[in-house]
């Protein structure tokens, strides 16, 4: 299989362009299906999340639903007015155990609210719902798409089509890890017997239960070649009576009253082996492979896949684990705090007791060649001032170049001596999903990290 | 029993994979698998703890935070408070908070003399035996969460203990002729692929089959050799034995002792009694902070730095190039039902440690 960044190289480019280019990289029409938008909104391709929907300049479209954080609810119900407003959160809410509310949060003098960081979008005059489009009044007076009833917003974090800066790489939300806002996107182009997954390493296909399908070496074009052997450790993913071909999606029959259905002509599997959705066990047999509807981009030159005792990380070039830093603050309106734009007392915190010199040594950044170049967008060199944690520029007094992975820094942790150590895991708030780090996880046969 | 006449009966019944006639209820072809059902560290107890606590209980992160921010009082910055609390959380020191820490007062513990000395900080065991050596119970004695089973942890520990395979424990004891006295036995430790097998009342079912991790899970694998007297198995320590240790949701944490050795009290279903040594002080503070957080600390009032204070303080053995020791004694309480341990899985070859879906999602090695 190829990257999806080779794919797309060899077809329809990314477009590097200035936001507010009216065109952006269209999304590859055998991904998704096709549904009715408003006037120059259109679906765009991204790195990780697959087709996302995004307004006339190319900027990613975001809900903010409803989810629960340990002491309550945040976000925005269906069919209710949007919560985010023009006035600028000043103290935490208080709904993250175990710490009350009512504490005046970091930086306030240059704190945006929520409407700066998640501007609305705005319904033109005139303009007529379509599909799942409609309008709502926002409580400053302003009109504001929503879709399938939750308010629409841009992030200003997204510089070029294609980005999805405002929840990339992170949690799904909810429960411990705050509430993310939620790239729109249209539905998977498959079938209704199976679903697509977004993980660390692609948009991973499966049933509908979420467990993976597989296809074989052994098989040909509409042809199974697994005996009554295989079939003890391999399931056909059979296709109902009524069940209709779609796109890359076809049926077979493999036996009298058998029907079978195949993808891009190969027939698929479940694995009796797997222990959990979203495996990748049955790859691990000779021949089988998981189906990806779209890779992720590869991680730079210099970077590997090590082993750790549950699964698979990303590695630095010096071998050890890569870490991301998750956050998301304890407001109403749950901004980012995770990136070096937003207040670094967090993440200081958490790796240094507060000591910037300290944390440096904890959690080092990794450095990169300023002329490095990954091949993809999800990876870039950017240059970070270590004393503070902000972006710096290049000449900066101080200043390194240093890997991120879509606009934030990773890191290796000290306290891992081997490849494949990832003691630094779950390090922070809520095992390291609210305010700390997680490994760079690429596979885990026993639980959910790196989906 | 080490006869050679016997070696080569045992040998010839083995090969033959026939289960000689003579061997006891639940050891077939001299082994008998177990597995872990629930642990906890050995914290010993009176009814209404006064005699190892008279001080009572230490305080929880709620009651801890609450004492520098009354409720009814002015709140001010979140970067001197919940931000401080928690990089004093994630950045431990030796410096002492204003409030004083209960350490358990208790002349009995569970646990083992790993030193073979009876020394002045030594205890008593509950039956009777001197030597004791035990520091970690001095740190968590009075720390409610510890306390079962009222403590929560427990809950904890048992309940991601039967969600989670990762966490799942294996014993394999092999060269077995009796569960009684046989002083030459071998115990490997295994981390298994499979549930436990539970009946509807809730109880552990001895039986059933689980498979050994020989993919993932290299780091849990160690061999004790043993003696078995009066139907107990006692092994001898050996340097390193890693745990793994998973307490809440998406952590990968382990545990490490140093050290470590068994004494286990066999029947043909279950296992039960210790796994004692030294644990790493820096691998238990970060595996409790890491798996548990502050959150679910506070469900069990265990306020993390002062234990960390606590654990340096007491720490007992393995002194780093400074001359401070780094690493604690300790006892695990530990029951096993048995269970049939089965290797099926193929070796993985040093080329083949990629998976495929990495390797096909272009991750380079």
């Amino acid at each position: 299989m190829r990257s999806f960044a080779r794919c797309t190289a060899g077809g329809f480019a990314l477009a590097s362009f200035m936001m507010g280019a009216a065109h952006a990289a269209p999304a590859d029409p055998r991904h998704y299906k096709a549904e009715p938008l408003p006037p120059g909104f259109q679906i765009v391709a991204t790195e990780l999340e697959g087709p996302v929907i995004a307004d006339p300049t190319g900027k990613t479209l975001y809900t903010w639903p409803l989810n629960k954080i340990r002491n309550g609810d945040i976000g925005e119900a269906k069919n209710k007015p949007s919560l985010c407003t023009d006035a600028v959160m000043k103290v935490t809410s208080g709904f993250m155990s175990p710490y009350p509310g009512g504490f005046e949060l970091p930086e306030l003098d240059k704190r945006p609210s929520c409407t700066q960081e998640w501007p609305l979008v705005i319904a033109p005059e005139g303009a007529k719902p379509v599909g799942k489009f409609a309008i709502a009044e926002h409580p400053n007076g302003s009109k504001q798409w929503t879709y399938d009833g939750y308010p629409l917003y841009t992030s200003v974090r997204d510089k070029q089509a294609g980005d999805v800066l405002g929840s990339a790489g992170r949690q799904t939300g909810g429960g411990d890890g705050g509430v993310y806002r939620r790239p729109v996107t249209p539905k998977a182009s498959v079938p209704p017997a199976f679903s697509v997954h977004t993980v660390q390493l692609g948009r991973l296909i499966g049933i509908t239960t979420g467990y993976s399908i597989y296809t074989s070496d052994r098989d040909g074009v509409h042809k199974s070649n697994c005996d009554a052997a295989c079939l003890k450790t391999w399931k056909p993913v059979a296709a109902g009576e009524l069940a209709q071909p779609e796109g890359d999606w076809t049926i077979f029959q493999r036996g009298p009253g058998q029907k079978q259905w195949a993808y891009k002509g190969k027939p698929v599997y479940t694995f009796s082996g797997d222990e959990k959705e979203r495996s990748f066990q049955g790859g691990d047999e000779p021949g089988w492979h998981n189906v990806w509807m779209q890779l992720a981009p590869k991680a730079p030159e210099g970077f590997s896949v090590q082993d750790t005792h549950t699964g698979q990380v990303l590695a630095a070039p010096d071998g050890k684990t890569v870490y991301l830093y998750s956050c998301t603050d304890d407001a109403l309106d749950q901004m980012l705090c995770d990136h070096p734009g937003a207040p670094q007392a967090y993440r200081l915190a958490i790796c240094g007791g507060g000591d910037p010199a300290r944390c440096v040594k904890t959690f080092p950044y990794i450095p990169a060649d300023a002329k490095a170049k990954s091949g993809s967008r999800a990876w870039t060199v950017m240059w970070i001032d270590p004393a503070s944690g902000r972006e710096a520029k290049a000449g900066d007094v101080g200043a390194m170049s240093v890997w991120a992975f879509r606009d934030r820094p990773v890191y290796t942790f000290a306290g891992d001596k081997a490849s494949g150590d990832v003691e630094g895991d779950a390090w922070g708030e809520f095992n390291g999903r609210k305010n700390g780090f997680k490994a760079f996880w690429l596979r885990d046969d026993f639980d959910r990290n790196g989906e | 029993m080490k006869s050679f006449l016997f070696a080569a009966v045992a040998a010839a019944t083995f090969s033959a994979g026939v289960a000689r006639a003579e061997e006891p209820a639940g050891v077939k072809n001299r082994t008998i698998g177990y597995v872990l059902t629930d642990y906890d560290f050995a914290t010993y107890q009176t009814p209404d703890g006064k005699a190892e606590c008279p001080d009572g209980y230490n305080d929880g992160p709620r009651e801890r935070f609450e004492r520098f921010f009354p409720k009814d009082g002015a709140k001010g910055p979140l970067t001197g408070a919940q931000i401080a609390r928690e990089g004093a959380i994630w950045g431990p020191t030796m410096e002492d908070e204003p409030f004083a820490f209960k350490y358990a007062q208790s002349k009995v513990a569970i646990g083992l003399n790993l030193d073979g000395k009876t020394g002045p900080n030594d205890f008593v065991s509950p039956d009777g035996e001197k030597g004791i050596d035990n520091q970690l119970y001095r740190a968590l004695g009075c720390v409610v969460n510890r306390r079962a089973p009222g403590g929560s942890l427990t809950v904890f520990v048992t309940t991601f203990m039967q969600r989670y395979n990762y966490n799942r424990v294996l014993l394999e004891i092999t060269d077995v002729d009796s569960l009684v006295n046989d002083d030459d036995v071998t115990l490997t430790t295994y981390r298994g692929r499979d549930g436990l097998m539970i009946d509807a009342a809730g109880q552990f079912l001895p039986g059933g089959s689980n498979r050994a991790d020989h993919k993932w899970g290299k780091k849990f694998i160690a061999s004790f050799k043993g003696r078995i007297k009066d139907g107990v198995l006692t092994t001898d320590p050996i340097p390193n034995w890693y745990m793994p240790a998973k307490y809440t949701f998406q952590d990968v944490t382990t545990r490490w002792f140093r050290d470590a050795r068994f004494r286990l009290n066999l029947t043909p279903d279950r296992a039960s009694g210790l796994l004692a040594g030294y644990t790493d002080v820096e691998n238990w503070y970060r595996q409790i902070i890491r798996s548990l957080s502050t959150h679910h600390l506070s469900y069990g009032e265990e306020y993390a730095p002062p234990l960390y204070r606590a654990l340096n303080t007491l720490a007992d053995a393995y002194p780093d190039e400074r001359g401070r020791n780094t690493a604690i004694s300790a006892a695990l309480e530990m029951n096993f039902v048995r269970v049939y341990v089965t290797h099926p899985e193929r070796p993985v070859a040093s080329n083949d440690t990629v998976s495929p879906a990495a390797r096909e999602a272009g991750a380079q090695r």
